[in-house]
């Protein structure tokens, strides 16, 4: 679905790209972990996947069309749907309205579904009690699943978190990422995580690992 | 439209911040409100001023070239007195000068005195009697002695023309005014005084008596009766006959009581300028066309100039608040608007990770910086007319004391009296951009903050100097 040919990056001030001819396949119905030491690029990777920079070479695309003829802005709306390790939603807004308010600007096929949001808020965890209470007031954890329950209302077929479970506790980790496996396999999208954990990235069905510039595939 | 109902979560999610947002703009806003206002009603009040002033030109003779005649003459002759001759202003200069640009309507004078035959004057118990000096310039030097009367003619084109009718000092009560139809007539108009000890009234005649030529007697028909204000009377000084004993006519009958030389002639003739500013202009214009030897004209737009500095005085401090409260607010409001930016970065972030117009983004802080001024704005509506009423109460009585002394300075070089009710037009005038303000704003105002307040100007009345002009 996904595919990278021959991506470079590198930052303006730095003598060497952060990764070099880069030619990754991501497949819909799959979940893929990247590992890496901190600095290695990682999020600069992630980045480029989910349409928010362009690559210094190489092209990245989507069905063998490229992102820059898709258009970026387009493609964020359309095609794409990012979870950060925080910061995720409108601060606010209640968990609910986050959600209304990512479908209208996606234009999701649910738009306007209070309903549909509803559930599966409550199927991620988020009760009554919650929807409707300003998103400051909820836990870390409740705070990053409503993220999770935003990339599901939204068409986008390519998930891409970066360190989704950086500030959870072990529980909330393994209800986050059960979550993630069942949008690759339930919903049949793409997930790409980012992460440090071993544990989280051997939960997912594909593991790379970004090293010396480039990316090897772990068995 | 999903960036409007953004914004409004935001401003509602935030309630705190966008009272604070609300207020801080409220302040401003209503600074600058309230300069405007005080400024517009400036402009207003000066092209009001401008155009309600009068400024007048008077055509009369030239004394200072009496004089100086005179003392020429004096050092000739040495052993002879010589005399002061002026000479009577010619009509037909004065319909030149009538014709020319920027002047209106003007006024005959001619004044002398006759003495009563048919009735008795009026005396004033402190005064002096009958027998004080009155009548102006007009004496011809030469060899008619004239001695002068006891009743005071003021002869006019039209009442309604003089100063003092025009000032309000005299006021018509019964019959009417002497008019330009009143011209060839023996019409008078008498005072109150002098009609009620006579028991004269409208339509009754009354017999007087020449004071120069062969003394004869001429029977004048009264057609109105006036009321001279006190502080007309209090002006005369202890020298000069009642005030009551001053009978208008109409500038003919005041000439034919003169003698006969001086048919179509008259003291002076004071003409209107339709346009104060243009004073200087019809004077050069006017200086062409008279011999300026014999004649001279003298201009006077000293309330023009008193309101034009007050009012100039009062736009430039409008002025400068409205630029600096704007200046200082734009660099306030803007200082918070970064701030309230850089603190919501991350949020753009998520907006834009989501795909969203950058122009929506931008879209949705005006909508919400518009939704907080709306409400600012309504409440600087409210709290400017506070503001507007102590500055302005404050700007004004600043405004009255400089028109007070200007005007007062200008008089002593022009005689009092005329300073005196200069004075008090250029303060009704200065009223009148609380007026306007009052006009500018809208009532319902009014109703939401009833305060007692001044019916004509829109002050407090205590602060109001309209109501200080009246009392
Ligand atoms: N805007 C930037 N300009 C210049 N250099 C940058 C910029 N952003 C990141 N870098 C550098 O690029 C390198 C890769 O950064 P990146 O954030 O992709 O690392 P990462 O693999 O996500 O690390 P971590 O695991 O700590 O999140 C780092 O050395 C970083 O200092
Ligand atoms: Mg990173």
């Amino acid at each position: 679905m996904l595919k990278t040919q021959d991506l470079s990056y590198w930052y303006q001030n730095a003598n060497q790209p952060l990764f070099k001819n880069v030619n990754l396949e991501f497949e819909e119905g799959e979940s893929y972990a990247i590992l890496g030491h901190s600095g290695t690029g990682k999020t600069t990777f992630l980045s480029l996947i989910a349409g928010l920079d362009t690559p210094k070479d190489g092209a990245i695309l989507l069905q063998d069309q490229s992102l820059k003829k898709i258009g970026l802005t387009n493609y964020r709306r359309k095609h794409v749907a990012i979870v950060f390790q925080a910061y995720n939603l409108f601060t606010y807004m209640s968990p609910l309205n986050n959600l209304l308010t990512a479908m209208a600007i996606t234009e999701s096929k649910h738009a306007g579904d209070r309903e549909y949001a509803t559930q599966v808020l409550r199927d991620l965890g988020i009760g009554e009690d919650l929807i409707t209470r300003n998103v400051q007031h909820l836990s870390g954890g409740q705070q990053q699943r409503v993220a999770i329950a935003r990339t599901m209302v939204c068409d986008a077929r390519l998930v891409v978190a970066d360190e989704p479970t950086g500030n959870l506790d072990e529980d909330n980790t393994q209800a986050v990422i059960t979550q993630f496996q069942s949008i690759a396999h339930d919903q049949k999208k793409c997930v790409v995580i980012v992460t440090h954990e071993l544990d989280v990235a051997a939960m997912c069905d594909h593991q790379y690992r970004l090293e010396n510039r480039q990316f090897t595939k772990l068995a | 439209m999903n960036f409007c109902k953004r914004a409004w979560l935001n401003v509602w999610a935030k309630k705190g911040r966008s009272i604070l947002l609300i207020l801080v703009s409220a302040a401003i806003l209503m600074f600058v409100l309230a300069g405007l206002l005080i400024r517009s009603a400036a402009v207003k009040a000066t092209n009001q001023a401008k155009a309600e002033v009068g400024a007048t030109v008077t055509l009369s003779a030239n004394r200072q070239a009496a004089f100086k005649q005179m003392r020429k003459s004096s050092q000739s002759k040495s052993s002879k007195r010589s005399k002061l001759t002026l000479n009577p202003v010619k009509l037909s200069d004065a319909t030149k000068i009538a014709k020319l640009k920027h002047v209106g309507s003007y006024n005959v004078t001619s004044t002398t005195s006759a003495n009563a035959k048919s009735y008795d004057t009026v005396s004033t118990s402190t005064g002096m009697g009958g027998g004080g000096t009155s009548g102006g310039p007009g004496k011809m030097g030469g060899k008619t002695t004239t001695s002068t009367g006891d009743t005071q003619i003021d002869g006019v084109t039209a009442t309604s023309l003089t100063s003092d009718f025009s000032d309000k000092q005299s006021k018509i009560v019964k019959g009417r005014g002497i008019t330009s139809s009143d011209r060839n007539t023996n019409h008078v108009v008498i005072e109150k005084e002098l009609a009620s000890q006579n028991d004269l009234s409208v339509g009754d005649t009354m017999t007087i008596k020449k004071t120069t030529g062969n003394k004869g007697t001429v029977k004048v028909k009264v057609v109105g009766i006036y009321k001279a204000s006190s502080s007309s009377a209090s002006t005369a000084g202890p020298m000069s006959t009642d005030p009551s004993n001053t009978v208008y006519a109409s500038y003919t009958l005041a000439n034919s009581l003169k003698g006969s030389k001086y048919a179509n002639t008259a003291d002076s003739v004071t003409f209107n300028v339709t346009a104060p500013s243009q004073v200087s202009q019809v004077k050069k214009a006017g200086n062409k066309v008279i011999s300026s030897s014999k004649y001279a004209l003298s201009t006077d737009d000293s309330s023009y100039q008193t309101v034009k500095a007050s009012m100039s005085s009062f736009e430039g401090f409008a002025n400068k608040i409205v630029w600096l409260v704007a200046i200082a607010g734009t660099i306030i409001l803007a200082l918070i608007v970064i701030l309230m930016i850089r603190e919501r970065r991350f949020e753009i972030g998520v907006l834009l990770s989501l795909g969203e117009a950058r122009w929506k983004i931008v879209a949705q802080f005006f909508t919400e910086m518009i939704m907080v001024l709306v409400v600012a704005l309504a409440i600087a509506g409210v709290g400017g007319k506070f503001v507007g009423n102590q500055l302005g109460s404050q700007l004004m009585s600043q405004a009255a004391t400089t028109t007070q002394t200007t005007s007062s300075m200008a008089g002593q070089g022009q005689g009092g009296g005329q300073a005196a009710m200069t004075t008090q037009r250029a303060r009704q005038r200065l009223s009148w951009p609380l007026r306007s303000v009052r006009s500018i704003w809208p009532n319902s105002v009014g109703l939401v903050l009833p305060l007692p307040s001044c019916r004509l100007c829109w002050l407090q009345e205590a602060s109001c100097a309209w109501n200080r002009v009246k009392s």
